[in-house]
């Protein structure tokens, strides 16, 4: 069953960790990640056998049909075939992506991890949908491979044609420097399915790409006394993305009330002081 | 009988006189003045009261309601008969005040402020005090105020929180610059929905007679020129600063008005924001001895005085009517519910 949309549109990449969420079924936490707006999902378990390995795989398979995001088994091509999953995910130590590709076809998705630009290009020769870029920043879920920095993000974002996505040791307070690096499609792992809230994770980390989309314009504004980012440019914007579109709002930036027509041409810039306040209109 | 009043009564102002900005002079110019109230609820009735007390010469005082046992809390000048008698808030208020300051000249008006009405109330005013409980009331006074060149002096108040600022004309923008026309967001929270202390709504008010006093005194460079957001209940006070008038505007800036369109002011049937209370104005005045009759003969349980008249017309539902028209159609928020129910009970004619 084919996807309904371009794949290639994802901006979030989540993975499964088990041993992340102790006492959370996976298909929970992972339904939590979709609900979130994670846009692929791979099923990678190390540690299990091939039949517990089948189980999740089918289980996540009929998750992800459901919320139309496609599905990628980590190692297991006879398993992606197996429970109709949309691809494979292959490490430098797996079999060819040539091999992979013979098995699954020219239709399923085909990614792998790559650690320099190197094989970021090999990757791309042999006929890769998609690379990991990784890992940008030391991670439990991988030890002992040392961290590939923002540079080779730099040079992927440079140099890499097919879609790539940046991987490891990714959390909501680095996101900014891989983004600032280059990337706009962004896996991150335990910082998703080790929290205890993962939708809104995801959420944050969406609103964080797309910001940095947007023309990486998000700048840092305090809020009604709160640190807060934005890609709003304007009062205007900033009352939309709020979704206070439809409230009557009084508008405070540095010091100074703001007209409503005015709203659209009041820019915000770094650091600036915003207040907007409900309408007090009881007599 | 009134000099003999006055003489009694000489020292009354003594200690807002021995106010060295205010002195005989400023004294003088409060009693030669005229400001109008719109709105007698809570915001409105500790206004009037401030307002008489300080000697304001002639107060007048506009509202569409009459008082309830809710209204006793925070509703200064309201006692429980007058809510027993249900009267209307202008006349109770009014009834207060003159045994406050007998030496000033009080005039209630009974009435729904909008464009219709507003004309002669506001003419020769002036100051207008915002005691109003809704965004297009305000926007009407405010259009109003501008293009008679007097200023209007916003309040509002729910829960806990108040907010108040002087627009003068030619100084500051609009409360339609400021705050958006009509369609731009509902009117949020109401003391219906919210809630609302007294104290807060005393400290609204205070804002708002203090800067009228000063205004009306001739302490024109003492007006506070900011916009106040206060929170009494985490104690946060904001002080935003007004612009100036907008070019662009066609009520407080230099660009004409588009003639064909009518601003503001709520009109015929309208919901009474948070109220379950819809107000149905008729063409005609209401007979109010004959609508006691008419209703009395539906089986419905009547309560009347001189201003007005309830109809209970089920547990849920009722009508007040006032002799200006005016329906109150109480227990619910649907216009056309209203309109149906009016169409229904009212005798044939009466709505057209």
């Amino acid at each position: 069953m084919p996807l309904k949309h371009n794949w290639r549109d994802f901006q979030l990449y989540v993975i499964t960790a088990g041993g992340c969420h102790p006492g959370r079924e996976l298909v929970h936490v992972m339904e939590e990640t979709l609900k979130g707006g994670a846009g692929m999902l791979q099923l990678r378990n190390k540690t299990g056998s091939r039949q517990e390995v089948l189980r999740e795989a089918k289980e996540l398979r009929a998750l992800t049909r459901a919320y139309d995001v496609p599905f990628i088994v980590n190692d297991y091509p006879d398993i992606a075939l197996e429970v109709d999953a949309d691809g494979v995910h292959l490490g430098q130590d797996d079999q060819a992506i040539e091999e992979a590709r013979r098995l699954l076809g020219q239709d399923k998705i085909i990614g792998i991890s790559t650690h320099s630009l190197e094989q970021g290009l090999a990757a791309e020769r042999a006929g890769a949908d998609y690379i990991g870029v990784g890992p940008v920043f030391p991670t439990n879920t991988k030890p002992g491979r040392a961290a590939v920095t923002t540079s080779y993000v730099s040079e992927a974002a440079r140099h890499i044609r097919i879609p790539f996505v940046a991987i490891g040791g990714i959390t909501l307070d680095n996101v900014g420097e891989v983004l600032a690096a280059g990337a706009r499609k962004i896996c991150a792992v335990s910082a998703i399915v080790g929290s205890e809230d993962p939708a809104r994770v995801c959420r944050s980390f969406l609103e964080a790409i797309r910001s940095a989309e947007a023309g990486g314009h998000a700048i840092r504004i305090r809020l009604n006394g709160k640190e807060t980012t934005t890609s709003a440019g304007n009062v205007a914007e900033l009352v939309e993305q709020l979704g206070q579109g439809n409230k009557r709002l009084v508008a405070e930036v540095n010091g100074m009330m703001i007209q409503r027509s005015d709203w659209t041409s009041a820019a915000l810039t770094p650091g600036a002081r915003v207040e907007l306040i409900q309408f007090v209109g009881g007599g | 009988m009134l000099n003999h009043t006055a003489e009694r009564f000489a020292d009354r102002y003594s200690r807002q006189i021995r106010f060295a900005p205010i002195g005989q002079e400023g004294q003088r110019k409060l009693l030669n003045s005229t400001a109008l109230i719109v709105g007698c609820g809570a915001l409105g009735a500790s206004l009037a009261q401030h307002l008489t007390r300080a000697g304001v010469g002639r107060l007048r005082i506009a509202d569409r309601d009459y008082v309830e046992p809710s209204n006793l809390q925070r509703q200064v000048l309201f006692h429980e008969a007058d809510a027993l008698a249900a009267l209307p808030k202008a006349v109770a208020a009014a009834e207060k005040l003159r045994g406050m300051n007998s030496g000033i000249h009080i005039d209630a008006f009974v009435t729904d402020v909008n464009r219709h009405t507003l004309g002669p109330l506001i003419e020769g005013a002036d100051i207008v005090l915002d005691g109003t409980d809704n965004a297009a009331t305000r926007l009407l006074l405010s259009d109003a105020c501008y293009e008679r060149g007097i200023p209007f002096i916003y309040g509002g108040v729910t829960g806990a929180e108040g907010m108040s600022a002087v627009l003068v004309p030619g100084e500051t923008a609009c409360l339609r610059c400021l705050i958006g026309d009509e369609e731009a967001g509902g009117d949020g929270e109401s003391c219906d929905t919210a809630g609302v202390l007294s104290a807060a709504v005393e400290f609204t008010a205070s804002l708002q007679a203090i800067e009228s006093v000063k205004y009306l005194t001739g302490n024109r460079s003492a007006l506070r020129g900011s916009w106040v957001a206060a929170d009494l209940w985490r104690f946060s006070l904001r002080e935003l600063q007004l612009p100036k008038p907008s070019e662009s505007c066609s009520h407080c800036g230099t660009t004409p008005a588009e003639t064909s369109i009518h601003v503001g002011g709520p009109s015929y049937p309208v919901t009474l924001c948070g109220r379950d209370t819809v107000q149905v104005t008729l063409d005609e005045p209401l007979e109010l001895d004959r609508m006691r009759e008419w209703f009395s003969r539906l089986g419905c349980e009547v309560v009347s005085n001189r201003y007005l008249m309830k109809a209970m017309l089920s547990p849920d539902h009722r009508f007040v009517l006032f002799p200006d028209g005016r329906i109150l159609v109480q227990g619910t928020s649907d216009p056309e519910e209203a309109m149906r129910l009016c169409r229904r009970l009212l005798p044939a004619g009466a709505l057209r």
